[in-house]
């Protein structure tokens, strides 16, 4: 039971807007492997896992520093790994009826 | 409110329409720590009232200091705590003066021979979190988690570094609390609610956190209203520690002059489709300015926010709930938050890995600002215009 019983089209959107599109992304400098889908140039989402996120090199470091917030922006490695994939053709750019 | 309760022209769909999925509520209220105000409040020596989860509690300190929250209907015959007093270390009921301690115990009845055993009521673990009271709710009665509490800010409590917090108190008669936790992805509002133009806008959800990063400047044709101030620029970072209390770290730039603010933006369910609505802030004494100088920073934030949030409750008070957002590209990840949200409605046992999993999103706010930039600038110039006109028409009008 969640916290609002949905119908099946609800559900449909559900899986739209955040299963949609989605294509794996290995970080370049760890063993890290995402999901992610550019709806445009400026727009990034992005699907960790636990295992990933423990995999996080930059994450890893920022979590040992001390009396730093705990929530991260984002780690920079990825984002090139990303920009790469990008170049390459790898990711699509370009949402479909906004998902 | 439940499906069965809906207007039948959003229930069905007709034709090529797109309806509207209002839900049907799944009965429970959030597991996670909740907010009811800074501590001091509550050690007046009096009990307090507040209502939350469909009920009531009575908060009071107890002769150390220590503030005690229980169910605020008395085991006995149901009298009303929060109408009695506080004697030594309890609380004793106007009704028949049965006396309730901190752990949930009735530790006295003066008129009779023995307390029954099974004399116990419900009570809420506590935890003081940046000199604010936060209490434990679970459905499933667990322990209180403390390791889900955010840390301490350094200096928080110090009267030499922060300002004290102010309080204020909104009543939200007529919607469900997730209405305020979806704000956390919205970036669009912030242009027609608070009249402002937000420049970065990301979210990150993790564990138990949800976050919004966002930065923003006010829009120069709503001056004086809201966050519209074009010389107001805001940074501001804003995490949910669970599902009810949020941190929102926020540094104003104006004129060159940096502010540094903490708000708290906080709610208590207190039905499925009610809330009360809290927020406090506290303004980082910046060096060499006096006390009067920070007070008068503090409520001029005070007001501001104050405002945004009576814009917020408007809207929420007269809108439908909806479980289908349609979304355009410049929105944020209203499913994802929601998905992350689910956590705290379901058993733990029930907890997906998807709904604690990193999530990162960064909204494309190029082609809004440039669209709401030239609307903006349209307002000023039909404004001017206006002005022009009202001025040659009072110059002509005869003496």
């Amino acid at each position: 039971m969640v916290y609002f019983v949905v119908n099946d089209t609800t559900r449909e959107d559900q899986r739209l807007y955040i299963q949609a599109r989605l294509k794996e992304v290995a970080c370049l400098d760890c063993l890290a492997k995402v999901k992610v889908k550019k709806n445009s140039d400026h727009h990034t989402a992005i699907q960790w896992t636990m295992e990933s996120v423990e995999e996080c090199a930059e994450f890893n470091k920022a979590r040992q520093e001390p009396g730093g917030r705990q929530i991260h922006e984002a780690c920079s490695r990825l984002r090139q790994s990303i920009e790469k994939a990008v170049a390459e053709g790898e990711i699509e750019i370009g949402a479909i009826d906004g998902y | 409110m439940s499906a069965t309760e809906a207007t039948p022209n959003v229930g069905t769909t007709q034709g090529q329409a797109r309806s509207l999925d209002l839900g049907e509520s799944g009965h429970r209220f959030a597991r996670g720590w909740h907010c009811l105000g800074p501590v001091s409040i509550f050690q007046d020596g009096k009990p307090h009232a507040v209502e939350a989860f469909g009920g009531k509690l009575v908060v009071w300190a107890d002769t150390k200091g220590d503030v005690q929250v229980l169910d605020a209907y008395c085991r006995h015959m149901g009298g009303d705590l929060t109408q009695g007093e506080v004697k030594g270390d309890e609380v004793a009921c106007p009704f028949h003066d049965w006396r309730w301690a901190g752990d949930g115990k009735c530790t006295s009845i003066p008129y009779a021979r023995r307390v029954p055993l099974r004399a116990r009521t419900q009570r809420y673990e506590t935890a003081i979190n940046q000199g604010l009271l936060l209490i434990w709710h679970d459905p499933e009665g667990s322990a209180a988690d403390h390791s889900l509490l955010p840390p301490e800010i350094e200096g928080i409590t110090d009267p030499d570094v922060y300002t004290d917090w102010t309080w204020s108190t909104l009543d939200v008669p007529t919607a469900n609390c997730r209405e305020i936790v979806d704000n956390v992805v919205d970036m669009a509002h912030f242009f027609y609610i608070h009249f402002a133009f937000p420049t970065m806008f990301r979210n990150v959800f993790e564990g138990t956190t949800a976050t919004q990063f966002m930065e923003s400047t006010g829009r120069p044709d709503k001056a004086e209203q809201g966050y519209g101030d074009e010389n107001l620029v805001l940074k501001s970072e804003a995490s949910y520690f669970g599902p009810a209390y949020m941190i929102n770290w926020i540094n104003n730039e104006y004129k060159g002059f940096n502010t540094e603010v903490v708000l708290i933006n906080c709610h208590i369910p207190t039905s499925e489709t009610s809330f009360t609505l809290q927020f406090g802030l506290k303004v980082l004494k910046p060096e060499g300015t006096d006390e009067k100088t920070t007070k008068y920073i503090g409520e001029k934030y005070t007001e501001m926010f104050a405002e945004g949030f009576m814009q917020d409750v408007a809207i929420w008070r007269n809108k439908a709930p909806v479980q289908n957002p349609l979304l355009c590209e410049e929105d944020g990840p209203v499913y994802q938050l929601r998905r992350w949200y689910d956590q705290f409605y379901v058993d733990v046992a029930d907890i997906a890995p998807e709904m604690q999993e990193r999530f990162e999103f960064e909204v494309d706010t190029t082609k809004a600002n440039e669209y709401w930039r030239a609307e903006v600038a349209d307002n000023l110039a039909k404004k001017a215009a206006e002005d022009e006109a009202a001025t040659s028409l009072a110059n002509k009008a005869p003496a």
